[in-house]
């Protein structure tokens, strides 16, 4: 797609569509009967009869808009990006983090670190690992740079704080492990796209 | 030397349609490497003799196909990197080395370094056509610092070659694994190169060449260096960091004289704990090989400084009152400076033990041949020599560089050598077949250096007196040996055809038994070899020899006779078609040599920098001052290959340094590499400030790091020598003060990947008569030590480390590195 | 409760006024707040919006919270304002709505039952001063109003503030003007400015309610008293878009609090008028009569929110284009016409 339609900004020779604003009146007599058509054409009462019936609608038709905020909360779309959540796998509960440090090392606003180490089964195991939530700037980054879908955006949007650092530690975004049941796959930012397997060469395998 | 590029043996090859110069005799990857030009190639190392594993470098020369790391340049090559037909080969080839890889990228320690990654995007690897079942390869440990996947590991075997061809320690080898076999019709269906490599591939696992799970070496970890994935890693890092989180700081290694270059690796310690610290070192391996002291001692830093007023006011003090001042090598030059300006300025006595000797004996051998520093150096030496020859110098403890080299030029320059030693190695003969080793007794280095004399030197150059001493030697005696003749007999034979009688010549051999003269040399006998083989020997080792060192070590300069060692080692270089280099005993030496004018002995009050003394400023955070540790501060150190080079700091230091001190003392410039640009000119030093010091390497591995000191060269008349002192020689129990492998000094020692013990080091068989611990009794102190067995060791000498200096092993053995002493079981 | 009819009264002591000021203060006042809460209500459902709903059942007490914070409010004066104006200026709006509202029947008239102490027996009158000019008295201490936006738009030194005066001075003097000319047309019909004789004229059932017969006084009264209150779409005084807010811009606390309840006084007191000088007041004789007029209160109250809803604002120039172009002649022609009826 070219970029022409958007470089071009002499705005005087587009199409624009002119609304009809009608004409104003021109002598004292247009004037007044300007007046008296506005006046006894009842377009006042049309308004009235316009924020009645919302009213009415509101109370009697269940058409009131307001979500009662803290206690009621609108559904987000999966691809919101909130705080973070770090998923278990769900076969073994254990966590699914590798401890590769690509969402340390993509994050652009740099409040991802980590601590690694060697640890008993010979497995890389995350030892500490934190963001700073006074830094992120929920660009999704490290959940689309996941390769095992560990690190996603999670639901919880509400990240007042009183203090303009603030940290969450591995623990506070894991999934709970009696909760292991109730975890959503992800299907926001960065997850599998539903076409991955016609994406992918496939590899030959002497099994 | 490395520098010198003579224009007659270049030849000029094309690669690609493009001119380039290059070394006769140079192999296309080196020449195309040195030119910019990029061939791929995995399991090639730039210092050691050609693999053939991967066989990725495949190029075409004037039509053929050949292996760019395998064939030298000839005048006008034609050389082309890429047909469609080698393109073909290097792409099955990669595809091979990816198949049953595993895809464990995200936690592999290479963490986006890795060869095998870089060439399978490099060459377009987008899909797999072969397969094979894979078997289960356990991640084993080596050693305490050595960590091995095989499940990771191409066998690529850069690790073997490396650890054989530099190092020295041979202590890995390739072993068969019993992985499936391949699929018969891959033999027609894929590329013929990829097909061999992959059988042997397929075949073959990494281990240690003693049989056993566990490597016996030095623990360099220069394999884990040149692995080009992350099969090879160094335990302590094995997933603590990836690669790229670590920010590189160039520097010096500070434990041996070799001026290894480093990288320091730091990141913040933890989450909680942002100070960064060292994660591990790295080199440029292509270029430099590092010692184990190099690699794993990093972490010395004096971490717990602070400006503490009190102790720098008391310091201040102790300055003013001193009469001398005692430090050893682990010193910049911009430091050794400062020290010298208070000697100039206060009077204070500076006494260096390390260093005294090692700076007596650079002078007698300057004023005995005229040149200023030693003739060649290290790299040199690797780069051209085929006949090496050590003296006085406990290769595989003293110098890893010179061992790097001793074994480097027996390898790959199909080269030789002489080790004379008085301590037996059972490393040393391993390195070539053409290694002569020497054990000869302690006290015999003159008589060394005079075999060298007798042996290289031309007879025409030599003075008078010595050629009649080195003749005195000769010892010519009758011996009876049985021969093959050939005699022709004359003999009447009956012509069949003719009937007459014809004389007829024929050629009859008989053995006979026949008296010869046999001239032996006395002086091999006194050095403990064998007379009667020696000159057999030696002339097989001269065949097709045309570049000579040799090698000078600390043992020389403690010498009783380190004075005519000096005037022999100076007669060698001048009759003899021999370069020699000597070690600088620790790190910066050669930098204190030149810089510190050194008293003879401590006396009153005495100020120890990193050593004993009533007030003591300490880098290790145990003095009454602190200061910056060697990896904690700028400035420069000068090594074995006359070198002048930076060193940058890794680590914060918060402390004071020496230079707040001399502001005080004496005024000072703001910042310690201030003194850069004032080290003394005449002394072969440049006014050159520290920021302005190159520090890289060339592309063909030319070292440009700092710059070389100036040397000078006199011409002078051929020295007076005096004869080999027999009754020097030492007999008994005798103690070498010698440090283990990786030990230098307080700071390997603090380290913690360095684990070599303060202990007495001892042959198998001696250790074991020894006990386990034991009294190690001088005529003035004794020291008490826990025995170690080396065995790489052999003989009776023991031998006791000095890297402890609070333990004052130096005053222990005083002006010598040999001691008789009494050891005494302790229990 | 017991209503009595006018020629049945007993006599009106001065403790009776006294409790009917102390009454009509108290209530209207807190009338006053409970119309914040139903506009906010009112506007709210207008928009598909709840309003307040978290204080108290349904936000119910969300009057009090605003009446505690209000009060609990720091009162800070300007320094260039002229304190001693600008610290009245807000107790001349409340005190002259309120003191219109003596001359108003606001509720029924009782007697205080005479078992309690001290007061018993005591009569409260519906009209806390039952003056023979009420309807004039009314208009007149309204008219007087004026002096608080004005002063208080004056004193503090504002630029907004100035605005603010100079349109309430234009806006109040101007409208007063149609006010007082639309309900001269009911006046002359009645004949009386007692708002007691209005009530009676009117007490033969909706027939005789004046709307019929001054439908145009009515509409102009109407609109004249939205501008008068200062209520959209005649808000300019105060109007947020154009000059922040006003003569009010500088007050704050409880200060502007007076304002606030000024403004709502004036909206039940106008409201009031309409329903006793239009649509027949409250029946006398009937037990729904102070229910109707309540109704008939709330409807208008009602009609002041749904247009607040509703519409838009004026201009500063269209409204007095408005009233002297337009509204001004419709009056006098309304009043010719009625007098020449009543001629004829």
């Amino acid at each position: 797609m070219g970029l022409e339609q958007f470089k071009n900004r002499n705005v005087g020779t587009q199409n624009y569509t002119m609304v009809d604003a009608g004409h104003s009146p021109k002598g004292v007599l247009c004037q007044f009967k300007q007046v008296v058509k506005r006046t006894f054409k009842g377009e006042l009462f049309v308004g009235l009869w316009v924020t009645m019936k919302a009213m009415l609608k509101a109370l009697f038709a269940n058409d009131m808009h307001t979500v009662k905020y803290p206690f009621e909360k609108l559904p987000i779309s999966p691809r919101y990006r909130a705080i973070h959540d770090m998923l278990r796998l769900l076969e073994s509960g254990h966590y699914r983090c590798i401890g590769c440090g690509l969402c340390e090392k993509i994050c652009i606003s740099n409040c991802i670190t980590m601590d690694t180490r060697y640890d008993e089964n010979q497995r890389k195991e995350v030892s500490e690992y934190t963001i700073n939530f006074g830094r992120c700037i929920f660009c999704g980054y490290c959940a689309e740079v996941c390769p095992e879908l560990a690190i996603v955006h999670g639901s919880r949007y509400e990240n007042a704080s009183e203090q303009r650092a603030g940290f969450s530690l591995f623990e506070d975004m894991l999934t709970p492990i009696d909760k292991l049941n109730l975890q959503q796959e992800y299907s926001g930012f960065g997850s599998v796209s539903p076409n991955a397997d016609d994406n992918i060469k496939q590899t030959p395998l002497a099994y | 030397m490395s520098e010198v590029q003579t224009v007659d043996n270049m030849v000029t090859v094309t690669i690609d349609g493009t001119e380039f110069k290059a070394k006769e005799g140079e192999y296309i990857l080196n020449a195309a490497r040195a030119n910019g030009i990029f061939i791929p190639a995995i399991c090639y190392l730039t210092r050691c003799s050609p693999t053939l594993a991967c066989r990725i470098c495949l190029v075409e020369a004037d039509g053929k196909q050949v292996y760019a790391c395998n064939a030298k340049v000839k005048e006008g090559m034609e050389i082309t990197v890429d047909t469609p037909n080698i393109l073909e080969e290097r792409r099955a080839i990669m595809e091979v080395y990816d198949v049953n890889h595993p895809l464990q990228c995200g936690v592999c320690d290479k963490s986006g370094e890795c060869e095998l990654q870089n060439y399978t995007l490099h060459l377009g690897v987008d899909s797999q056509s072969y397969m094979i079942p894979d078997t289960k390869r356990e991640a084993t440990n080596w050693s305490s610092v050595l960590h091995y996947d095989p499940g990771l590991c191409i066998v690529c075997e850069r690790c073997t070659t490396v650890c054989k061809d530099m190092i020295g320690d041979s202590a890995l080898t390739t072993v068969k694994r019993g992985g499936a076999e391949l699929d018969k019709s891959y033999k027609e269906s894929m590329p013929k190169d990829a097909y061999s490599m992959w059988n042997k591939l397929q075949k073959s696992v990494i281990a240690p060449s003693n049989g056993t799970g566990e490597t016996n070496c030095s623990d360099c970890g220069e394999c884990a260096a040149v692995c080009p994935v992350g099969a090879l890693v160094s335990r302590d890092f094995v997933y603590t960091s990836n690669a790229w989180d670590l920010k590189r700081v160039p520097a010096v290694s500070a434990h041996s004289s070799d001026g290894f270059q480093i990288y320091y690796e730091v990141k913040p310690t933890s989450i909680e704990d942002r100070t960064e610290k060292i994660y591990r070192v790295t080199n440029e391996w292509n270029y430099v090989s590092l010692d184990g002291a190099a690699r794993f001692a990093y972490d010395f830093q004096n971490t717990t400084a602070t400006k503490d007023t009190k102790a720098f006011n008391s310091a201040i003090e102790a300055f003013k009152k001193a009469e001398t001042i005692r430090f050893n090598s682990m010193i910049t030059n911009e430091e050794a400076l400062m020290l010298q300006t208070l000697k100039e300025k206060m009077g204070i006595k500076l006494y260096n033990p390390e260093v005294k000797a090692f700076q007596t004996f650079l002078n007698h051998y300057e004023a005995a041949s005229g040149n200023s520093l030693w003739t060649t150096d290290t790299d040199a030496i690797m780069k051209k020599s085929d006949f090496v020859i050590s003296i006085g110098c406990a290769l595989r403890n003293d110098a890893p560089g010179m061992k790097y080299a001793f074994n480097n030029v027996q390898k790959l320059n199909k080269g030789a050598g002489l080790y004379f030693h008085p301590v037996g190695d059972t490393l040393i003969p391993t390195f070539g077949k053409s290694v002569e080793v020497f054990n000869h007794k302690v006290g015999l280095e003159e008589a060394a250096l005079y075999l060298v004399l007798d042996l290289f030197a031309d007879k025409e150059k030599l003075p008078s007196d010595v050629k009649e001493y080195l003749e005195s030697f000769k010892k010519s005696s009758t011996k009876t040996i049985k021969e093959k003749e050939v005699k022709t007999v004359k003999e009447m034979v009956l012509n069949e055809e003719t009937g007459k009688e014809e004389e007829v010549s024929k050629k009859v051999t008989e053995m006979i038994e026949k008296e010869i003269e046999v001239t032996t040399n006395g002086l091999v006998d006194l050095l403990g070899g064998d007379a009667s083989t020696f000159d057999a020997t030696f002339e097989k080792m001269m065949k097709k020899k045309e570049s000579f060192s040799m090698m000078l070590g600390e043992d020389l300069y403690y010498h009783e006779k380190a004075e005519n060692i000096a005037k022999l080692a100076a007669l060698v270089e001048a009759t003899c078609n021999i370069d020699i280099v000597m070690t600088p005993p620790k790190s910066n030496a050669l930098g204190v040599a030149l810089i510190c004018e050194l008293d003879e002995a401590q006396s009153g009050y005495t100020v120890g920098y990193n050593e004993n003394g009533d007030f003591r400023l300490s880098a290790l955070g145990t003095g009454d001052l602190d200061m910056p540790a060697m990896n904690q501060q700028e400035g420069t150190l000068c090594s074995i290959t006359k070198r002048v080079l930076p060193t940058n700091a890794a680590v914060e230091y918060h402390g004071y340094e020496l230079n707040d001190l001399m502001k005080v003392l004496v005024g000072a410039p703001e910042l310690t590499i201030d003194w850069t640009e004032k080290l003394p000119t005449d002394r072969g030093f440049k006014a050159m400030a520290f920021d302005d010091l190159p520090n890289s390497f060339e592309n063909d591995g030319r070292d440009n790091r700092g710059y070389k000191l100036e040397t000078s060269n006199v011409k002078t008349a051929l020295p007076e020598v005096e004869k080999c002192d027999e009754d020097a020689v030492l007999e008994g129990e005798i103690a070498y003060r010698c440090n283990p492998a990786r030990q230098f000094n307080d700071f390997t020692d603090k380290s913690h990947e360095i684990f070599e013990t303060f202990s007495l080091y001892a042959s198998k068989e001696k250790a074991e008569s020894l006990g386990s611990r034991v009294e190690v009794i001088f005529d003035n102190g004794s020291i008490t030590l826990d025995v170690v067995a080396d065995e790489k060791m052999t003989g009776d000498i023991v031998k006791v480390p000095d890297f402890k200096a609070s333990e004052g092993v130096y005053d222990l053995f005083g002006a010598s590195r040999y001691k008789t002493v009494t050891l005494r079981k302790v229990q | 409760m017991e209503t009595t009819l006018i020629e049945k009264l007993p006599e009106v002591t001065w403790v009776g006024s006294l409790i009917k000021a102390v009454l009509i203060l108290a209530i209207i006042s807190a009338l006053a707040g409970f119309g914040t809460f139903i506009e906010r209500k009112v506007l709210a459902f207008m928009q598909r919006r709840l309003g307040p709903m978290h204080v108290g059942y349904y936000g119910l007490l969300q009057i009090a919270a605003d009446g505690i914070k209000l009060f609990t409010k720091e009162d800070i004066i300007p320094q260039n304002a002229n304190k001693l104006i600008f610290m009245i200026a807000p107790v001349i709006t409340a005190a002259t709505a309120f003191i219109a509202l003596a001359a108003v029947p606001v509720f029924p008239d009782f007697t205080i039952p005479s078992w309690i102490p001290l007061l018993g027996d005591t009569f409260v009158p519906s009209i806390a001063s039952d003056l023979n000019i009420g309807i004039l008295f009314v208009l007149g201490m309204m008219a007087a109003g004026l002096y608080g936006p004005l002063l208080a738009g004056m004193s503090q030194a504002n630029k907004w503030g100035i605005i603010g005066a100079a349109r309430t001075a234009v806006q109040f003097l101007s409208y007063e003007v149609v006010t007082g000319l639309s309900i001269l047309a009911p006046i002359m019909l009645v004949g009386s400015l007692s708002f007691i004789d209005f009530n009676t004229y009117q007490a033969g059932g909706i027939g005789d309610w004046l709307i019929w017969k001054q439908p145009v006084a009515f509409v102009l009264f109407l609109i004249a008293g939205f501008a008068e209150t200062n209520r959209t779409p005649f808000d300019l005084l105060e109007h947020e878009a154009e000059v922040v807010s006003g003569y009010a811009t500088e007050y704050s606390g409880m200060r502007w609090g007076m304002f606030f309840i000024g403004e709502y006084a004036n909206m039940i007191t106008v409201s009031v008028i309409a329903s006793i000088v239009f649509l027949g007041g409250y029946d006398v004789a009937s037990m729904f009569g102070w229910f109707f007029i309540m109704a008939k209160i709330a409807l208008f109250f009602f009609l002041m929110l749904w247009v607040r809803a509703a519409w838009p604002h004026v201009r500063p120039d269209q409204l007095m284009w408005l009233c002297w172009k337009v509204l001004m002649p419709l009056a006098v022609v309304n009043i010719l016409i009625t007098a020449l009826v009543m001629m004829v």
